[in-house]
């Protein structure tokens, strides 16, 4: 393929890479995990820039095929090993803004999303991204009130997560 | 629930940078990678699975068995039998490919395993064909033998000594082995096919099944 093409997709995959790195925080546990999801998603975006040709934003287009390359990359069995200090890298809250309570509240909220499935895992990831129903419906490929439905789901899950 | 979730949001969206950064060539070196993708694993396996029928024939032991129905009135049967097996397996590499272009990255998540698994599904189909073709082929050479009257002459010729054996009890213990050795080949071929589809899409099905049972 033409070497414009290539500079051009790796400068917008790099001035947006922080979309691809957040699906790999939440759909890995472990730092090569990370790299590896993060290595497929790019050649997965690659092979599809071509079809790309902006009718919609570079951005929109990345959650598309990140969530899809995380969602069906086949992957071995969970690695639970240096969960702990990674989890403790990315999902690092600045302790001057929130007090005690609310950090650990943040934590164990990140462990919960983490504990849940792919497809649940999807849905939370959009709707922290502030997407709308419309969106979250429209990637996944359900109706929007089934997105509401599942996303209430989700609620309810993670506060018995929470809350066992 | 709902604050906590909307606080989990707004910390979301300040954490951005605690986050990895790579740099430009770091991410132009990844664009040629090779995808290690489920749908580049269902390809390479199943480009395997239509092969690997193919190469067995080429087996020498497969082909000695064969040259009994060059010398049978089986013959006949054995070709359009043949042609027949042609038409189908070209009809399931056509389908196969079809299906396989149809996979985009793009799709929504739905979409996308849907059609993952219905390429997975051509291949499965292929797979219970080739194996019934396994088991028909067994059949025929069994009755070949049981039906062949030329039998003992065939293998006089080709040097064996069966004097000291019935030519009954040779045909029945001929027939049984066949049959024996068939049943085991297609079992053992089922076996290694299932695993590896049943461990390598376990995790896709779960999750198609869950979207699918959304819309219900």
């Amino acid at each position: 393929m033409n070497k414009e093409l290539e500079h051009q997709f790796v400068t917008e995959l790099e001035s947006n890479q922080n979309i691809v790195h957040k699906v790999c925080s939440l759909y890995t546990n472990h730092r090569d995990a990370h790299n590896d999801l993060f290595q497929e998603i790019t050649i997965q975006l690659w092979k599809a820039y071509p079809k790309f040709r902006g009718d919609s934003k570079f951005s929109t287009w990345m959650y598309r095929v990140a969530l899809n390359t995380a969602i069906t990359l086949y992957r071995k069995s969970k690695k639970r090993i240096r969960t702990q200090d990674y989890e403790s890298v990315i999902f690092k809250i600045k302790a001057d803004e929130y007090d005690e309570t609310q950090e650990q509240q943040l934590k164990l909220m990140y462990k919960a999303v983490k504990q849940l499935g792919d497809i649940d895992k999807a849905l939370v990831f959009l709707y922290l991204e502030d997407k709308n129903y419309s969106e979250i419906a429209e990637t996944l490929g359900i109706s929007e009130v089934n997105a509401r439905v599942k996303m209430n789901r989700i609620k309810t899950k993670l506060r018995t997560i929470l809350n066992p | 629930m709902m604050d906590e979730l909307e606080l989990l949001k707004k910390d979301w969206q300040k954490k951005e940078e605690h986050l990895p950064k790579l740099s430009y060539d770091a991410i132009h070196q990844m664009t040629w990678k090779k995808s290690s993708s489920i749908v580049k694993w269902i390809l390479i396996i199943s480009i395997l699975e239509i092969t690997l029928p193919f190469l067995l024939y080429l087996l020498p032991s497969l082909k000695e068995g064969m040259a009994v129905y060059e010398k049978s009135s089986f013959n006949t049967y054995y070709l359009w039998v043949s042609i027949l097996y042609y038409i189908v397996v070209f009809y399931f590499v056509f389908l196969f490919y079809k299906r396989y272009r149809e996979i985009s990255v793009l799709d929504d998540a739905k979409n996308l395993m849907r059609k993952i698994m219905k390429t997975r599904r051509t291949v499965k189909y292929y797979i219970i064909f080739s194996l019934s073709m396994v088991l028909v082929t067994v059949v025929m050479m069994m009755m070949g033998v049981y039906f062949n009257n030329d039998f003992i002459s065939f293998f006089e010729e080709m040097g064996k000594n069966h004097e000291h054996v019935s030519p009954e009890k040779f045909k029945v213990s001929l027939i049984l082995s066949i049959a024996v050795m068939g049943g085991v080949m297609t079992l053992v071929a089922g076996a290694i096919y299932f695993l590896l589809y049943g461990l390598l899409l376990r995790k896709l099905k779960k999750n198609y099944t869950e979207l699918r049972r959304l819309e219900v």
